[in-house]
């Protein structure tokens, strides 16, 4: 069972505590990262400055929808590259299921976390099918051929996401919505316990935006789906989130639920402009608002 | 020969292993052949020609879209270029020997004769001896070494009246121009080089090593040469740009005329003909000579 | 129907056609000889002197084995290469390994190799080393000290290498002995010629070792056109992906050169051809390009050899012919926006 914080001001925990806000799940954590560090080589131009993610440490439980908010740059990618092993952290250690991410072959790796990625490549050839049974290729990587096990799963991906519909159509031919249920299956068919979603909502319609946040809260209700939610979207992540995980400039700066991380001083610090948080019946978690038409500058604790 | 001798000979030869008559071309090379050739493929125009020359055109069953000298050569059946020759048609015409060279066939096509098990004779020739050479070494061949002697004989004596009638004239620099752009000349190795000289005059390039080096307009310029010849090279190509040499107004050939136009075909080619060439140059070179 | 299925059926369905085409191009040639000389000539009737015997089994079978052989080379290398750098523009001349492989022939051909059996392996011996010294510049562009194949480096490199060994093969053409000359520019148009059978030999193992590089990894190529860092967490090796391609399509490009000299377009042409009549699935692409690419290079060739015989267009003319069109239609199509 997840725990709700009370009133926001008594139990808010200080600013420089880094860690865990949230009681210590009971059961063992899914996924932990422990002092991990990174920073690209020196050579990479591509950065104005350099970057470096440091001393980053936090859990996740299984069965918990955790979301990875924070401004462009503060290491979110960096983060879903670190927990897939496409980069290597240069200090700390992660732990997937209790062992250390590096024992871990790729195949296994990808049998236990999915990513979707924030869309497909332009022209790709393929069908939804197709995509969608690439997804199982880390149960048997030596197939040659997809055998029926994998067709059955694909199936029922397609059907949780509500594409089976489109299996021949080519991924072309979809719309932004389409195409992102199309992806979501292609990491369900994964089989998965750790979902990651790279800002899944970004370049979509709000009715896709509605339809992508209400599938991942019954996939993580209904198939008990570890969820990862990546996004800039601070409101979708405060809904659907059961904790938020604040990032700045490659450090943690606050875990937590909604009501504790979404601090207005906190954030206005942090995006470097006026941020306004209020309480909402309605969903019973903060909304977060910017003024934009007043003067961007960091707001004075006065309240 | 007594009667004995002979039969004594005749049992050699008829025990003699098949191949009995080999040769040496003149890359130095044996050729095995199992009798003296009745079905010559010759892929070389001089070759041609000098068979033509010997009398023994029966023996030749295949030539090269280039063997045009003489005009009876046109009938025998092609079997390509010089340097694409079609292997089907050689091999459709069951020659017993393909003669060839090293400078305008390929490799490659050696290499392919030898798989399909064909003998190849190999040519080439760089001085006017070779030319005797050639036509010694293809008359005991064919077996036509009673044509090859006088045929010599004609071709020496053109040779020294040449010789005789440029011999107390001074001798000029000449710029022989194989092709204009890019500039190709005739260096040590090139017969032309050999009968320029023998033409009466000295090739400006004749230094070079190679057989024909290529040189910068400005190298050639700086040579002063005293006489241009300007080589066409038959009917298929395009007409010599006189032009771009007239306009070297201040170089000794154009100030005093002396560019001249020759007949490539005779000077390239190394059958009988280099004689015609021989005296064609001599004279484009010392026309006052020749009257 | 299964997937396993439907390939056999298309393999079988093409390799069927190429070899009726094989058996077609036996048939016709520079040589009149009678379909019944030539059926003598393939069961051993015909004396092994005869002429019949000798083009049929000499020249034109060997001739008809190189043209499938390395049009399925070129072919099956278009497949994996364009794969790999997601480029649909991407023939196996742009890794830049045949222009090395071509500067390795033209050097040898300029001193007069090939007048002897030792000497014609030497040069096949030349483009292999002139194709490694290619693909090793290639690696050291693209991996750029990182250590890592960067793609779109990759692609650049092979084009820069490439054009340098054509540089450096005008030089050689600019300074070449005249006598040389037309040798060595008929070369490099791409001419088919029937090698020995032991070059056949060698020339259809190096095939089979690349063909089986690319095959066992088709499907983590279909996996790569969702992009590097997602095929990663799919499960591919990416580094070992990339540098298996580029060896495997190296190696076919590098034998086709050595073997058959440098013809273009073939892998470009069949594997787009493919890709419309089959779709983008590589495990169905490179299996039938194998097959596809092979008759698609026999056509060509019996066409070069006997469109104006007994003179003969180089291959490389016809297939280039078929190229330059279908670069257009791929242009237009494209354009469209239709795939």
């Amino acid at each position: 069972m997840r725990a709700t914080e009370p009133g926001r001001t008594s139990l808010r925990p200080p600013t420089e505590c880094r860690g865990l806000a949230a009681p210590a799940p009971v059961t063992p954590p899914l996924v932990e990262f422990r002092s991990v560090g990174f920073g690209y080589p020196a050579s990479a131009r591509h950065r104005a400055r350099p970057f470096r993610l440091a001393g980053l440490s936090f859990a996740i439980a299984p069965g918990e929808i955790v979301g990875v908010i924070g401004p462009n740059s503060s290491g979110k990618t960096t983060l879903i590259r670190l927990l897939t092993r496409v980069l290597e952290p240069v200090e700390g250690e992660i732990a997937l299921e209790g062992e250390r991410l590096q024992s871990w072959g790729r195949a296994e790796l990808a049998r236990r976390v999915a990513v979707v990625p924030q869309g497909v490549p332009r022209e790709l050839p393929f069908t939804v099918r197709e995509l969608v049974l690439m997804g199982r290729y880390p149960h048997a990587p030596g197939r040659f051929f997809e055998n029926p096990a994998d067709v059955a799963a694909a199936r029922s991906a397609m059907e949780a996401t509500g594409v089976l519909d489109l299996a021949p159509v080519p991924l072309a031919a979809l719309g932004g919505g389409e195409t992102q249920r199309a992806v979501i299956a292609r990491a369900l068919a994964q089989e998965p316990r750790l979902l990651v979603l790279d800002e899944p909502t970004a370049h979509l319609d709000l009715r896709y935006q509605v339809e992508t946040a209400a599938l991942v809260r019954r996939l993580n209700r209904e198939r008990g789906v570890t969820i990862l939610l990546v996004s800039h979207d601070l409101n979708l992540a405060a809904q659907v989130s059961d904790r938020l995980l604040l990032l700045a400039e490659g450090g943690l700066v606050r875990l937590g639920a909604p009501e504790d991380v979404l601090d207005e001083t906190l954030l206005a610090d942090i995006y470097g402009c006026d941020v306004r948080v209020e309480s909402n019946s309605a969903t019973s978690r903060p909304t977060v608002w910017v003024p934009y038409t007043t003067d961007a500058s960091p707001r004075r604790a006065e309240r | 020969m007594s009667a004995t001798a002979l039969a004594i000979a005749l049992v050699l030869v008829a025990s003699a292993p098949a191949a009995a008559f080999s040769a040496r071309d003149m890359l130095g090379r044996e050729v095995a052949l199992a009798a003296p050739p009745a079905r010559i493929v010759s892929l070389v125009p001089s070759v041609t020609e000098v068979l033509f020359a010997l009398g023994a055109e029966a023996r030749l069953v295949g030539v090269t879209d280039f063997c045009d000298y003489p005009p009876a050569a046109r009938a025998k059946p092609s079997v390509g270029g010089m340097v694409n020759p079609n292997l089907e048609a050689i091999v459709a015409l069951r020659p017993d020997l393909v003669i060839a060279t090293t400078e305008g066939n390929r490799e490659e096509t050696f290499a392919q004769l030898k798989r399909l098990g064909i003998p190849t004779y190999l040519v080439a020739a760089h001085h006017v001896r070779d030319v005797t050479d050639l036509i010694a070494r293809l008359g005991a061949l064919t077996g036509y070494q009673q044509a090859a002697g006088p045929l010599l004989v004609h071709l020496e004596r053109r040779v020294a009246a040449v010789t005789a009638a440029v011999a107390p004239l001074p001798r000029p620099r000449v710029l022989y121009v194989l092709w204009p752009e890019p500039l190709i000349v005739p260096g040590r190795e090139a017969l032309v080089t050999e009968l320029i000289r023998l033409a009466g005059g000295d090739s400006v390039t004749a230094a070079d090593a190679d057989a024909w080096p290529r040189y910068s307009l400005e190298a050639a310029v700086a040579r002063l040469p005293e006489v241009i010849l300007l080589a066409n090279h038959g009917a298929n190509t395009g007409p010599i740009d006189e032009e771009r040499w007239r306009r070297l107004r201040s170089l000794p050939a154009i100030r005093d005329g002396r560019l001249r136009r020759v007949d490539g075909n005779l000077l390239h080619r190394y059958g009988p003909r280099v004689v015609d060439g021989l005296e064609q140059l001599a004279r484009a070179i010392h026309p006052e000579a020749f009257r | 129907m299964s997937p396993h299925a439907r390939l056999a059926l298309t393999v079988g369905g093409l390799a069927a056609l190429l070899v009726a085409v094989a058996a077609a191009a036996l048939f016709v040639g520079s040589a009149a000889i009678s379909p019944g000389a030539v059926i003598d000539a393939v069961t051993g009737r015909a004396a092994p002197a005869s002429v019949e015997s000798v083009v049929t089994r000499a020249i034109r079978l060997p001739r008809i084995a190189v043209a499938a052989l390395a049009g399925a080379a070129l072919a099956v290398a278009g497949v994996a290469f364009q794969a790999l750098t997601r480029n649909p523009l991407a023939e196996p001349s742009v890794l830049g390994v045949s222009g090395g492989a071509a500067f390795g022939v033209v050097i040898g051909q300029s001193f007069g190799l090939g007048l002897t059996v030792p000497e014609a392996m030497g040069l096949t011996g030349l483009a292999f080393a002139g194709a490694l010294l290619a693909a090793a510049a290639v690696y050291a562009i693209a991996a750029a000290g990182r250590g890592t194949i960067q793609i779109q480096t990759l692609l650049l490199a092979g084009v820069i290498v490439g054009i340098f060994f054509s540089a450096a093969i005008t030089v050689i053409i600019s300074l070449l002995d005249v006598n040389r000359l037309g040798g060595v520019i008929y070369w490099l148009l791409g001419n088919l010629a029937p090698i020995p059978p032991g070059a056949l030999g060698l020339f259809a193992i190096l095939l089979a070792v690349g063909f089986g590089l690319v095959l066992s990894h088709a499907r983590e190529l279909n996996l790569l056109a969702l992009g590097e860092e997602s095929a990663q967490q799919l499960g591919v090796n990416a580094e070992r992906l990339k540098l298996t391609i580029f060896a495997g399509a190296a190696l076919l490009t590098a034998s086709v050169v050595a073997f058959a000299g440098p013809i273009g377009f073939v892998g470009l042409i069949v594997p787009h051809l493919l890709r419309m009549l089959l779709g983008p699935d590589n495990r169905l692409l490179v299996p039938t390009a194998l097959v596809g690419g092979a008759t698609f290079l026999l056509v060509a060739d019996t066409l070069a050899r006997n469109v104006v015989a007994p003179a003969e267009l180089s291959v490389g003319v016809i297939t280039s012919f078929c190229g330059a069109p279908f670069f257009v239609y791929l242009l237009r199509t494209r354009y469209r926006g239709t795939l």
